[in-house]
């Protein structure tokens, strides 16, 4: 009862916030100067083979097709009744391609690089933290060192730096793109094989700077569990060290989960733009070619995608935290 | 009634940067089968440490450069590098720590660091066998059984302290050392605890009791023998009624004359005020009743 509270509010909280962000999303691209039909229109004018007359007549078209004519707030609330219906809208820039023809094919290559890395970094990350912190010495120096180091890189500089070592130096792995140019996208293991060579790069300059941001993190809570009274005491009931390394993992577990739902955001960011370091197919191409076009549908929905991502990893990890901490389920529920 | 534990020649010093601080200075002590020997002296006399080395949990930067401690006629080497058994613990010798609030890890329910206890010295003991120990000898003491369903924040202070006193003593140790245990709580919750020791050692859950604390009253009530111990060396030791009544040692005498509520004797004499470290007192002959 107490835990069906407890993740009955985080998910009103989520959804109130999800509102706000709703709003932000639609509002914020359009607060960029400049108006996305005069970009076409321009394009069109430098073109020639339209009089002034005709351009107006297509500037005043695209305004209407758009819904650019209509105030804001009538703009606002269409936008939301279609976000709903599922419909992100039409590209201003690709017209008339729809934004969610452009996001499924640029979302895969963002989630095959993320996920992994996210996933991956956080348990190798935690792991090497607590073996670096229970063995001390110099493995943990040394572990210590290096994941700080990792940590305070930018993904975006490390990519730079492995794309020129491994892609341009070393000519190891393709340079940029996410597969071999001739190829199209098709769930085969000849396509598999030649779009990994391209993905691992990319991956690389995420997971690193992750792990290093995990273990440094990890290692201090850890040395900090080690010292606390219950493992004194532990030990003095003979408790084997094998359980009472579990009781130390548990606890110093619960700011990981936080600083993972908080860092997440920061992880999406550095991932769009590693994606451009790597001219990689993904949402990070396709936003960046969008702000340089002024084309708020797209803008508006691949930041929409990232606040849904982020929001529900917090959700996800506030309820977590809920199911090891007893305390913090207390405290939220209202209940000892 | 017969020696139940024998600690010997214990030296234990903190390496510390700079200098190396002598704690427990070649100090030796008996403890009788069945008695509560009270610890008692000022912050800083070595009495925790002194209990943290009998109770086998010494570790940097503390280090026992010399002793033996021998119960049932086993003799340990707690000196140098010398290797105890993971087993003394907890089965032989158990600790009562200092303020339980911290002792159990918070995000654990009580069962399950029974259950850890239980089977890191019966490797096949079953979880259901080691509940329904722990249950028994919950009601047996008068607590109730679904203190092993809570979590320790769910607990009041008197009431966790008095589990973990249980949980201390769940494999029948030898003797319990216990550092502090009345110092966090209020004058009837310490009432209860120290009824609930003296009924466990009337059950033979445990033979003996080093009870440390700086607490005098309390010790009056449950120690039979007391020392009193001054920079790291015993000054005095003797039964309850002598220490407390009429103590021979000059630094027991100031002790006794500082407690604010105080024996007959010393309840019109004026509370003389004592420097930290006083020469006289450390020259002075210890005294054995």
């Amino acid at each position: 009862m107490a835990l069906a509270r407890y993740i009955g509010r985080k998910v009103a909280w989520t959804l109130v916030v999800f509102v706000v962000a709703l709003l932000l999303n639609f509002l914020l691209p359009r607060l960029i100067p400049g108006n996305p039909v005069d970009t076409i229109v321009g394009q069109l004018a430098q073109g020639g083979g339209a009089g002034g007359e005709q351009l107006q007549q297509i500037h005043e078209q695209y305004m209407k097709e758009f819904g650019l004519d209509k105030p804001m707030w009538q703009q606002f609330f269409i936008y939301v009744g279609n976000v709903f219906q599922g419909d992100l809208g039409t590209s201003f820039a690709q017209y008339p391609a729809s934004v969610n023809t452009l996001i499924a094919q640029a979302l895969p290559w963002s989630i095959a690089i993320m996920l992994p890395a996210i996933i991956v970094g956080w348990i190798v990350g935690n792991l090497l933290g607590a073996v670096a912190a229970f063995k001390g010495g110099w493995l943990d120096r040394g572990a210590f060192i290096g994941s700080l180091f990792l940590s305070s890189v930018p993904p975006f500089a490390l990519a730079i730096i492995l794309l020129f070592l491994v892609a341009v130096k070393g000519g190891i792995l393709p340079v940029g793109g996410a597969y071999s140019f001739g190829l199209t996208p098709e769930f085969s293991l000849a396509f598999f094989g030649d779009a990994i060579t391209y993905w691992w790069l990319p991956f690389w300059s995420l997971v690193l700077v992750y792990i290093g941001g995990q273990a440094v993190g990890m290692r201090s809570m850890a040395i900090y569990e080690l010292g606390s009274d219950y493992v004194n005491y532990n030990r003095g009931l003979g408790v084997k060290e094998g359980h009472t390394v579990r009781y130390i993992f548990r606890n110093a577990m619960l700011p990981q989960f936080t600083g993972l739902a908080l860092s997440i955001a920061a992880l999406i960011t550095g991932g769009l733009i590693t994606e451009l370091v790597f001219s990689y197919p993904g949402l990070g191409s396709l936003l960046f070619a969008a702000i340089g076009q002024n084309d708020y549908p797209v803008i508006s929905a691949i930041t929409l995608l990232i606040t849904i991502a982020v929001l529900i990893a917090n959700l996800a990890a506030d309820i977590l935290t809920g199911f090891i901490d007893p305390r913090i389920r207390a405290v939220q529920s209202g209940e000892r | 009634m017969g020696t139940l534990v024998n600690a010997e020649n214990i030296r234990g010093v903190y390496y510390t940067e700079g200098k190396d601080v002598v704690a427990v200075n070649d100090v030796s002590i008996k403890i009788e089968e069945g008695e509560v020997l009270g610890l008692a002296g000022e912050s800083g006399s070595g009495k925790t440490t002194l209990g943290s080395i009998i109770s086998l949990i010494a570790r940097p930067p503390l280090h026992v450069e010399e002793g033996t401690l021998e119960i049932d006629g086993q003799v340990q080497e707690l000196g140098g590098h010398a290797k105890i058994p993971r087993t003394w613990r907890g089965a032989v010798v158990s600790m009562l720590p200092q303020g339980a609030m911290n002792s159990i890890s918070p995000t654990k329910r009580i069962r399950q660091l029974v259950y850890d206890v239980m089977r890191s010295h019966e490797s096949k003991i079953s979880k259901e066998e080691a509940l329904d120990r722990a249950r028994e000898r919950l009601t047996t003491l008068g607590l109730p059984a679904r203190v092993l369903d809570a979590y320790p924040h769910q607990l009041s202070g008197g009431m966790k302290q008095r589990t973990v006193t249980i949980i201390s003593t769940l494999l029948n140790p030898r003797l319990l050392v216990a550092d502090e245990p009345t110092s966090a709580l209020d004058v009837t919750s310490q009432k209860i605890l120290i009824e609930m020791l003296l009924e466990m050692l009337e059950k033979r859950i445990m033979s003996g009791v080093i009870f440390v604390t700086h607490d005098l009253p309390v010790l009056r009530t449950a120690a039979n023998r007391i020392a009193v111990m001054y920079q790291g060396k015993i000054v005095e030791l003797g039964p309850t009624e002598i220490v407390v009544e009429r103590p021979e040692h000059p630094y027991t005498q100031a002790l006794m004359s500082s407690v604010l509520a105080p024996e007959p004797a010393y309840a019109n004499t004026r509370i003389e005020g004592m420097s930290s470290f006083d020469r006289s007192l450390f020259d002075a002959p210890a005294v054995f009743h």
